[in-house]
């Protein structure tokens, strides 16, 4: 299984694509692609990189545990969550005129 | 300290007014990422995990109180009150908003500091002793040096797409406080059979996945000559680095396969070109830079001894900060002051917007205006009379920056790791954190002594584990975090890589691993002031290992 993700522009937060075509901070509303679902993953990847908004974009594996959105790197936890050390640092947030949507 | 003439100025203004139209014409959409990122990284904007990270030039480590309140003011208005000093001697941010960094720029510029060549493949920020102009040791300040070459390597033409990035450090104290041999070039102040001053050339070392200690080029380079010398070097680089390969294209590879000798002759063909041309440095230009690091007013004050055992009795902490984070002056009465930016527990290098403030008072009221950043993450107060420091100690305390624990086991490198770097594939600062809480109680550092740890998140190496007296690497094998330890690396003028000891351990064992070294080193100790390195020097890998994995 995959979602994508990548960093918006402005405030080059993480951000990931939901099932409504909208880039988003919660990893757990993400889309999640299945195997058979390619065609679609290269449908949005191919939209989102028209909008000209997400940087880094990337194709991520990840497990569903207990209902939830698992990513396969350690590296794609912390971005999901924000830097585990120092504890002042929460992850970035987007601000109203940051949202993309495909 | 150096001032930007018009030309500086003007320089930094036209570039920042280009960067802004940059960015309006990224966000508007009229050039894509592709277009941009160059444009960007030139300007010291990174894109991390989390955000965008901003990384601001301090030349030569350097800075006025001016200068470090501006530091201070950008990290409270445009991001999130507190920055990070790197071990390039620089400062970054974490958290900006790309529409955000224009104005910061212009902030920068206002004080005299841009972020230009904080990035990309050309001479970036040149590193220095941050006790250039105090210490006790010292033949030549290296500053007005370093600042003539900031001038000529600034957007240098020639030199702006190199093969690989391109690093300078200079001491111009025997003791080597800059770690020159890590460096692409490194130079050290040396006197020559006359007796005059110039410098000795070092090429080819660096950290990163080939660690290489630098070999001597050249005995000795005239001042005047310095520009032509380094140019050639450049030049040859330049023509024979590699392109092809990212992983090859540092010039310590050059030294490694062409050979140094066969790499001084091509240079010194080049030199033979230049030298006595257009680079030669006049001296009335050197006089005019060098007036502006000209010794400040000292005060004639009696030479005064610090008496460390009784402030110790009186005050145990204050005795623990006089012994560790002062360091001898060359005018009597007075000291320099090593500020730690490596409380117990926290984020190596880090330094909050308030403590900034702070710092900057200090400088301006104690320290002739002046601040230092040291390669090892944390600030200096470069001149200071022994008269004030417990003034100054008393002002640290009240700042939260009054950890005795310069050059002790938890003044230790870190990189910003996993939590922060794109590039990462482990976390760092958690493990700095962890092991600075093992080793927290002062009566337990100062039973180790001098040890140096270092620690990287990947094998960039920027938090220099490979010349750590301990290294800690960290990897990332099948999801899971491992941190392999090396031992014997030093960053001085007995300049060693560590030998890697074995298999890596998680990160809930890397305290007890290092715990296990330190208890090992202590009892192979043949007097209690015999220092880490040189035990490991002496009884080689075997006991360390033994005490990691066993028999």
């Amino acid at each position: 299984m995959e979602i994508l993700t990548g960093n918006e522009l402005v405030s080059g937060a993480t951000v990931y694509l939901n099932k409504a075509g909208r880039w988003v901070e919660d990893l757990q509303q993400a889309r999640v692609f299945l195997k058979e679902e390619a065609d679609a993953r290269d449908a949005a990847l191919d939209a989102t990189k028209k909008t000209m908004r997400i940087n880094s974009l990337e194709v991520e594996t990840v497990q569903l545990r207990g209902g939830q959105i698992y990513p396969d790197r350690i590296r794609e936890r912390i971005r999901a969550e924000g830097p585990t050390a120092p504890r002042r640092d929460q992850r970035q947030h987007l601000r109203q005129d940051d949202h993309v949507s495909i | 300290m150096y001032r930007y003439d018009e030309f500086d100025a003007a320089f930094v203004k036209e570039r920042t007014a280009q960067f802004r139209d940059q960015v309006m014409r990224r966000v508007r959409g009229e050039i894509n990422e592709d277009q941009f990122r160059p444009l960007r990284l030139m300007n010291g904007l990174y894109l991390q995990l989390h955000a965008y990270m901003f990384r601001i030039a301090i030349p030569y480590g350097t800075l006025r109180s001016k200068q470090l309140r501006k530091l201070a003011y950008i990290a409270r208005t445009y991001d999130r009150g507190y920055g990070h000093f790197t071990t390039r001697t620089n400062i970054q941010f974490n958290w900006p908003r790309l529409s955000d960094v224009p104005d910061m720029i212009e902030h920068l510029n206002e004080v005299e500091m841009h972020s230009i060549q904080t990035s990309g493949n050309c001479i970036r920020n040149i590193s220095t002793d941050q006790f250039a102009g105090a210490a006790a040791d010292e033949i030549l300040d290296p500053r007005p040096m370093a600042e003539i070459l900031r001038q000529w390597s600034s957007l240098h033409p020639e030199f702006s797409y190199l093969p690989r990035k391109f690093k300078f450090a200079m001491t111009g104290s025997p003791n080597d406080r800059a770690a020159i041999k890590f460096h692409d070039i490194g130079m050290k102040a040396v006197a020559n059979e006359a007796g005059e001053i110039g410098w000795e050339v070092w090429v080819g070392g660096g950290l990163g996945r080939t660690p290489m200690i630098a070999k001597k080029i050249r005995d000795f380079v005239e001042h005047e000559n310095l520009l032509a010398y380094l140019e050639s070097i450049l030049r040859v680089y330049n023509r024979y680095g590699r392109r092809d390969n990212k992983w090859k294209a540092r010039v310590k590879i050059l030294v490694h396969e062409t050979g140094i000798d066969t790499l001084r002759e091509e240079v010194e063909a080049e030199y033979a070109q230049m030298k006595g041309g257009v680079l030669t440095l006049p001296q009335a230009e050197l006089d005019r830079i060098s007036a502006y690091f000209a010794e400040p007013a000292f005060e004639l004050v009696n030479a005064t001894q610090i008496d460390v055992p009784r402030e110790k009795a009186a005050d145990p902490a204050y005795g623990e900060w006089l012994e560790n984070n002062v360091h001898s002056h060359k005018h009597p009465g007075y000291v320099s002051v090593t500020i730690s930016l490596k409380p117990i527990g926290g984020a190596p290098g880090d330094c909050t917007a308030e403590q900034m403030d702070a710092i900057a008072e200090l400088g301006e009221t104690y320290s002739f205006d002046e601040v230092r950043v040291t390669h090892e993450q944390n600030l200096v107060l470069p001149h200071v009379k022994i008269s004030d420091l417990r003034t100054i100690y008393d002002a640290l305390v009240e700042a939260e920056l009054q950890t005795g624990n310069a050059g002790l086991i938890t003044d230790m490198i870190t990189c910003p790791g996993l939590d922060y770097c794109s590039l990462a594939n482990a976390r760092s600062i958690p493990i700095a954190q962890a092991i600075s809480h093992r080793f927290a109680s002062p009566e337990r550092q100062r039973e180790i002594g001098e040890l140096k740890i270092k620690i990287s998140g990947c094998i960039n190496a920027c938090g220099h584990h490979h010349v750590g007296h301990i290294g800690i690497l960290g990897v990332e094998k099948k999801g899971t975090e491992l941190y392999q330890i090396t031992v014997g690396g030093d960053a001085t003028e007995s300049a060693a890589l560590g030998d890697t000891m074995g298999p890596g351990f998680v990160a809930d064992d890397v305290p007890d691993a290092i715990e296990r070294l330190v208890d090992t080193y202590i009892k192979r100790r043949e007097t209690a002031d015999e220092p880490f390195i040189e035990v490991y020097r002496r009884v080689g890998d075997a006991p360390f290992k033994e005490a990691l994995y066993g028999n």
